[in-house]
């Protein structure tokens, strides 16, 4: 046998810990689990296991490449050549409109210390705080709601929760097909007895193995969630005790829940009372019980409102921080946890603390030996407006496809083009190299080493088990080697020397190395003496007084909804098969098994609208329209329709518009309202921007 | 078995519906064999996944021979065997040219083989439809589509109180519920009654019984174990369908111990009567008053699998599902039927219930005056016999009386070659070991074991090498497949007797270990036993290497 | 809340070990070595091959390590002389079923070379060579190479919840097959690959693995 590597998987928020078993003559040969995985116990899913042939998968990018003229022919380069041209753009556009007119963009697909050295570079190399990462699009709002009501941005406990719960509510995610081994392990508990209430406008796998299924309209989540918590303290499951003793705000909250009796929840979300009351009486009955949310929950106008909510209904249960009793939001990639909790974002440093906090910026300063700004920077849709504006004129992209996965693809399209400079740092050609300056082949998590964090604050190493192909090199070397172009110097032999200062700076890293990591990582956060904490808030909430906060808010309709012109509401997602862009697993044989977008409908609206499974249809929203292949099946409510974003030709995120998360600007994928209709039999290849 | 299938089949099936295996069979009754359909339609009403109803299809010998408008299946049991050396096998299949599994090209007519119509009095046996037909001619009618039902063995008790033989009358419910005897005074009188379970174990019934009471649980099962897979075995077969109403009070008295709400009777697919048989007593008993709303009675048919006699693989079978052997533990007292505490009790077992629950433990005790054994027993004989039958006797009478007095030796001035009792897995007594007591122990000292009661006579003409190879290749067809001493050992065994090379015995030997001491249950466990009598008795036959 | 550990003695040696605990469980805290071929630790103990028999003080005859829980105080031998003879002998029984030896590296190869199992000395039928089913662009069988040890399709029902394997046939024509027997494409497989990776013959493996 050849040579095997322990690693952490690339795809989801889970952390599969996985060996990989290299092939004498360069590449993988396969992957198997590693048995001793906390979060994945000796399973994977295909993704990884079967799906990485893409790293050496002939469009692999293996040499800088650079466009001479903005729009022309990209041409193979030097890295010295490609560097230089780097450091020179963005020092004239540095020079000419100060540093905030350049962005950057961190990814959680990369390591915490990728993401933690491109945010020092933005910060200490160039200057600006304008530094975002994907996470903005998917779990901002959670990052937000968990921080404010309970004091830390992470789940409050671990998947080995689901071994030893009695029940759990599972709110807009499908675990099965997103996160597919710890779909496993809820499906194995559910078998086992744990009692569960899926509460999806899709009628997800798992909710065949549950006790109830809930199909609220898209949008209606907060209803829902103050509906149940209703229920509940009618009915007498409110922790008093626990109340009094380490919560506020519960009486501001109480107020609020007579307006949500169930026969009123019924009439905004269409959930029948007696199901709403049958699936707070389930989570009340519990013992022990935990509630999973997934972007069914955050990627919403009001998504972060709704995790408070979420927040709230385990606070006046008391069901929190104990084992079994447990938040877990289930995270979409790899490190969609570790990339922010590195403060690769605009407004916070490492462990989300301010970039306004005098003490916090001047510690950062001691280390790094610059003067930084204290002025929050950008978010994502911020960076696209004010580049469409004229106020950004450069970006660094680094491991995101913008133009495929952002919303609102033609306003993407649009600020990629105002730019001056724009910097891609990716493993392949994407929708949003075409717009780039320069190019740079970057790597693989099959080719580095580091730590991503996964959805239960596990610090889990990252092994490379091949090299990058040709001249490609791993993120860290290329994100050093601008920063010590553009002038500051990333004073780091190696990943493990980044996560020493990360320690150094950030006291819940404190007891962070990669030494201390070993096999089975440690959740955050880690004492000085390295002993971890797989349950947060045992015996005090991380705010002000130890207490947590109970938000008050009340439901709030969604940001679009179904009128006459576009009657049925869309929700995207995504499969089994495929991850996000798809950019890996389309270079796969994962395309053997699922080969393109399709739109889910229910029978009944296809039959009304003249669909036919199989049929080739138009999508059209208030922004864009799209064509792909219909799917007629009643797994997903009527009056909604659902699809992925897996290939470029289907483009489905320009059908999305600009409404977002009121809190985070998380975008609000999933409800766009639609008009679906089927279309000539000539199908166009291409679609059409509207 | 999969905890998880058993999990979801309790989820989506009601216990009175048709299983994932009553759909499949019903398909193949219908149409004569099994289309993909039809195992997605079972998957679909069972809840079953398609791959699991996949692999019952695969599993039961019901399932797996297409049939002609006319389906005879010829009895290729032990009795059959030692009435003709399996000459009635050939001439059907030459009559018919048909192979065993065959159906005529143009659909009229197929030949299956099928392991112990429990028509052993009247050897050899041929089922024709419904009809079972045996005895002389009955090649003939049946190559001449004229089958006729053959007659029913005589019964008779040699007790002045009989048990067995009594027919039920509900007197020991109606005893309980006049005199309100309590669960625990009922478990402790079965218990005091020290009844042995007559399936082939001898576990005691009231420590089964303890066990499934204390398991914790609000639903509890009680099944019936009908499936007397032991070819020349007709004890159950007698009980379901002649005396059912003395079943029913049994497991009606179980339930009432033990806490059960539900009880389930598998009976044999090779004993067409039975299941009818049972129903009409149910619906009577159900009319009466005696089953109903406190507890009642579900009938499931089995589908051609002697491994599902033993009891993890009976309650997959009732289940619906293939009926393999699991390890215990878990036992089925603690987790059982749709994984809940079941007590699982063999037919005979079952019906000595009754008489304890009027008589009490001594009278029961005292049945069996001169063997440790308590209760009296049910034994049948073979074709071979002079008077083959079905007769009620105390434990510890000589095995010589029972069958030269009782059954009045061989016909034809045959002469006993040796006897094998309890079935297939029982060793084989040499005619001049017949004073051996018939009794548990008694019976295990000489290799041999009191099984189910069977006694069946090879005559002076048998081949015992071809007795080897009988049973040996009953022994591989049967094997579950699941543990791997059986699944192949048996097959290997086989081999070497069916090979025609002379056999060493070394070899042999160190086989026969390793079903005995690896198998995971009793059929590869047991299948050494009369190889062993063989051995002993009759080395110079068997064909050993020098 | 958790029962009071055991103690058991393993080949001598002292050892403890949580309520529950089977004596392979033991035997493996003891570091000792016992033969199987049915036992993958992320699975419920099955208890068919059989190969794992060990002496315990007491007992008749030896006990399958992986089905049989501890007793406080238990005595076991790992290596008692009738337990290892079995072991060698079904080792011998499931390589003479196959049609070919199996590859140097899977788990049958090496509990038979370290058993000392050489050639099958049984003659007779052998499941039916023919060539792997690769209709699937990452599973493929090798149906002559299975020996029906169940982990494949336990893994899909105990680690995956897919149920997309189940075992076929009985006695010495038992083997394995995903949904109808259409192959894995054709099933409800969910390509997580616990199949393939538990096999311990490769009669399921991975389609880039394939010899």
């Amino acid at each position: 046998m050849t040579e095997s590597v322990t690693t952490t998987c690339g795809y989801c928020g889970v952390g599969c810990r996985l060996e990989a078993h290299r092939r004498e003559d360069d590449g993988i040969a396969s992957i198997s689990p590693a048995l001793d995985g906390p979060a994945n116990l000796g399973h994977t899913c295909l993704k990884g296991r079967f799906a990485h042939r893409f790293a050496r998968h002939r469009e692999r990018l293996t040499t800088p490449l650079i466009r001479d003229e903005r729009g022309g022919p990209a041409r193979a380069a030097s890295w010295e050549e490609a560097i230089e041209r780097i450091a020179a753009e963005l020092g004239r556009v540095r020079a000419a409109h100060g540093p905030d007119a350049i962005a950057g963009l961190a990814s959680s697909r990369a390591t915490n210390e990728d993401c933690y050295a491109m945010a020092r570079m933005m910060r200490a190399a160039i200057g600006t705080n304008n530094i975002d990462n994907c996470s903005r699009v998917c779990h901002s709002p959670t990052s937000f709601a968990l921080r404010k009501a309970l004091g830390l941005s992470g789940a409050t406990g671990s998947f080995s929760d689901f071994d030893h719960t009695g029940a759990t509510l599972l709110i807009g995610a499908n675990p099965t097909e997103g996160h597919p081994v710890v779909g496993a392990r809820i499906k194995q508990a559910t078998l086992r007895g744990m009692r569960l209430v899926t509460i999806d406008p899709r009628r997800i796998e798992l909710a065949d193995y549950g006790v109830l299924h809930l199909a609220p309209r898209a949008g209606t989540n907060a209803a829902v969630v103050l509906g149940i918590a209703h229920v509940l303290a009618r009915d007498g499951f409110v922790d008093h005790a626990f109340v009094a003793a380490r919560t506020d705000g519960w009486a501001a909250f109480a107020e609020l829940l007579p307006a949500y009796a169930p026969a009123a929840v019924e009439a905004i979300s269409g959930v029948p009372a007696a199901d709403l009351e049958r699936a707070a009486h389930v989570y009340g009955e519990a013992s022990e019980a935990c509630i999973a949310w997934g972007l069914g929950v955050t990627e919403h106008k009001h998504g972060s409102e709704v995790v408070q909510l979420i927040c709230d209904v385990a606070l006046m249960t008391g069901k929190i921080g104990r084992p079994g009793s447990a938040l877990l939001p289930l995270r979409g990639q790899n490190n969609v946890q570790g990339s922010s909790d590195m403060g690769a974002l605009p407004d916070t440093y490492t462990a989300y603390r301010s970039v306004a906090d005098e003490a916090v910026a001047s510690s950062f300063e001691d280390a790094w030996g610059v003067p930084l700004s204290r002025t929050k920077g950008y978010t994502i849709p911020q960076m696209f407006d004010a580049a469409v504006a004229g106020e950004l004129k450069a970006m660094y992209v680094f491991g995101e496809d913008v133009a495929q996965t952002d919303p609102n693809t033609a306003h993407v399209v649009h600020a990629l083009e105002s730019l001056d400079f724009l910097v891609c740092q990716d493993i392949f050609e994407t929708e949003t190299t075409k717009y780039a300056d320069v190019i740079l082949p970057a790597s693989s998590f099959l080719e580095k080493s580091g730590t991503f964090t996964n959805a239960e604050r596990r610090v889990q190493l990252v092994a490379p088990a091949i090299d990058p192909p040709g001249e490609a090199r791993t993120d860290f070397e290329i994100i050093k080697a601008v920063s010590r172009a553009l002038g500051h110097e990333l004073p780091w032999a190696t990943p493990a020397d980044a996560m020493d200062e990360i320690a150094a700076l950030t006291p819940d890293w404190a007891g962070i190395s990669h030494a201390r990591l070993g096999r089975r990582g440690l959740q955050w956060p880690v004492a000085p003496d390295g002993s971890d904490a797989p349950i947060l808030y045992e015996r005090a909430f991380a705010r002000e007084g130890g207490r947590a906060h109970f938000a008050a808010l009340p439901y709030k309709a969604p940001g679009d909804a179904a009128d006459d012109e576009f009657p049925l509401i869309l929700v995207t997602g995504r499969r089994l098969q495929h991850y996000n862009a798809g950019t890996m697993t389309r270079r796969t044989g994962n395309v053997e098994l699922v080969d393109a977008d399709v739109l889910e409908i229910h029978p009944d609206d296809a039959a009304r609208l003249w669909i036919s499974d199989g049929d080739r249809i138009s999508v059209r929203s208030r922004v864009g329209r799209i064509e792909l292949p219909a799917q007629v099946t009643d797994r997903i409510e009527p009056g909604h329709v659902f699809t992925t974003f897996h290939f470029p030709e289907t483009r489905t995120n320009l059908l999305v518009g600009a409404s977002a998360d009121v809190n985070t600007s998380c975008p609000e994928y999933k409800v766009v309202a639609v008009d679906v209709r089927p279309i000539g039999e000539q199908p166009a290849r291409v679609p059409a921007l509207a | 078995m999969s905890r998880n299938l058993v999990e979801l089949v309790r989820r989506h099936h009601a216990f009175d519906a048709p299983t994932a295996l009553d759909v499949l069979k019903d398909a193949v009754e219908r149409r004569g064999e099994l289309t993909d359909e039809d195992r997605r339609e079972a998957a679909r009403r069972s809840g079953l996944p398609e791959a699991a109803v996949h692999g019952v299809s695969t599993f039961y010998d019901d399932l797996l021979t297409p049939r002609g408008a006319r389906h005879l299946r010829v009895c290729t049991g032990t009795a059959c065997f030692a009435a003709t050396g399996d000459a009635h096998v050939d001439a059907l299949r030459d009559g018919l040219g048909l192979q065993l599994g065959e159906r005529a090209a143009d659909g009229s007519v197929s030949l299956a083989e099928t392991v112990c119509l429990g028509f052993c009095h009247s050897a050899p046996a041929v089922r024709d439809g419904d009809t079972v037909d045996a005895g002389p001619g009955v090649v003939e009618r049946a190559l001449a589509g004229a089958c006729v039902a053959a007659a029913e063995p005589a019964w008779s008790s040699t007790l002045a109180e009989p048990v067995l033989t009594r027919p039920g009358d509900w007197s020991g419910l109606r005893r309980v519920r006049e005199e309100g005897v309590t669960p625990e005074a009922l478990l402790e009188a079965v218990t005091a009654a020290e009844i042995r379970g007559r399936g082939g174990a001898g576990f005691p019934a009231g420590v089964k019984w303890g066990f499934a009471r204390a398991a914790a649980g609000e639903e509890k099962f009680v099944v019936a174990n009908g499936d007397e897979g032991d070819p020349g075995s007709y004890i159950d077969k007698h009980l379901m369908e002649r005396n059912t109403a003395l079943l029913l009070e049994g497991m009606a008295l179980a339930a009432h111990a033990v806490g059960a709400s539900h009880g389930f009777v598998l009976v044999r697919s090779e004993y067409p009567r039975s299941r009818p048989a049972l129903e009409a007593a149910a619906e009577a008993a159900r009319a009466a008053g005696w089953l109903g709303e406190r507890f009642d009675v579900t009938v499931i048919e089995g589908a051609g699998s002697y491994v599902v006699g033993e009891e993890t693989a009976l309650l997959a079978c009732l289940e619906g599902l293939r009926g393999t052997v699991s390890a215990r533990p878990p036992f089925p007292a603690q987790e059982g039927l749709y994984g809940r505490p079941t007590v699982v009790n063999n037919v005979e077992t079952l019906c000595n219930v009754p008489f304890v629950a009027v008589h009490g433990a001594d009278a029961y005790r005292a049945l069996s005056p001169d063997a440790p054994t308590a209760g009296s027993k049910l034994v049948c004989f073979n074709e071979r016999f002079a008077r083959p039958g079905v007769y009620e006797v105390p434990f510890g009478v000589s095995t010589r009386w029972l069958c030269e007095e009782l059954a009045g030796g061989l016909r034809d001035g045959r002469s006993i070659k040796g006897v094998q009792i309890g079935g297939p897995l029982g060793g084989i007594l040499p005619a001049e070991r017949l004073d051996t007591a018939f009794d548990f122990d008694a019976l295990a000292a000489e290799g041999c074991m009191l099984g189910h009661g069977g006694i069946l006579a090879f005559d002076d003409a048998t081949s015992m090498r071809d007795v080897a190879r009988h049973l040996l290749r009953f022994g591989a067809h049967e094997s579950c497949g699941k543990c791997f001493p059986c699944r192949i050992g048996l097959q290997r065994a086989h081999g070497l007797f069916a090979a025609d090379a002379p056999i060493d015995r070394a070899r042999l030997e160190q086989l026969l270990e390793t079903l005995e001491l690896g198998s995971l249950c009793a059929h590869g466990g047991g299948m050494p036993a009369p190889i062993r009598s063989l051995l002993r008795w009759w080395p110079e036959e068997l064909g050993l290497a020098a | 809340m958790s029962a009071p550990a055991l103690t058991v003695t393993v080949d001598g040696a002292s050892v403890e070990v949580p309520a529950g605990a089977t004596v392979l469980d033991a035997a493996r805290a003891a570091g000792r070595w016992v033969p199987t071929l049915c036992f993958d630790a992320r699975q419920a103990p099955f208890g068919a091959c059989r190969a794992c028999l060990v002496g315990v003080e007491g007992a008749a005859a030896p006990l399958p390590a992986c089905t049989t829980p501890c007793r406080d105080g238990m005595a076991i031998d790992t290596e008692d002389a009738a337990g290892r003879r079995v072991a060698h002998a079904v080792v011998e029984l499931v390589l003479s079923e196959l049609p070919r030896a199996p590859a140097p590296h899977t788990e049958l190869a090496q509990v038979a070379r370290r058993l000392g199992v050489g050639e099958p000395r049984w003659p007779g039928e052998t499941h039916a060579p023919a060539p792997p089913d690769v209709r699937h662009p990452y599973l493929a069988f090798q149906h002559e190479l299975c020996i029906s040890c169940g982990r494949c399709v336990r893994a899909c029902d105990e680690l995956q919840g897919t149920f997309a394997l189940t075992a076929t046939g009985r006695g010495f024509g038992a083997n394995v097959a995903a949904g109808l027997d259409a192959g894995f494409r054709d099933s409800a497989c969910v390509a997580c690959g616990a199949c393939a990776d538990t096999c311990p013959t490769d009669a399921i493996t991975e389609v880039s693995l394939l010899p």
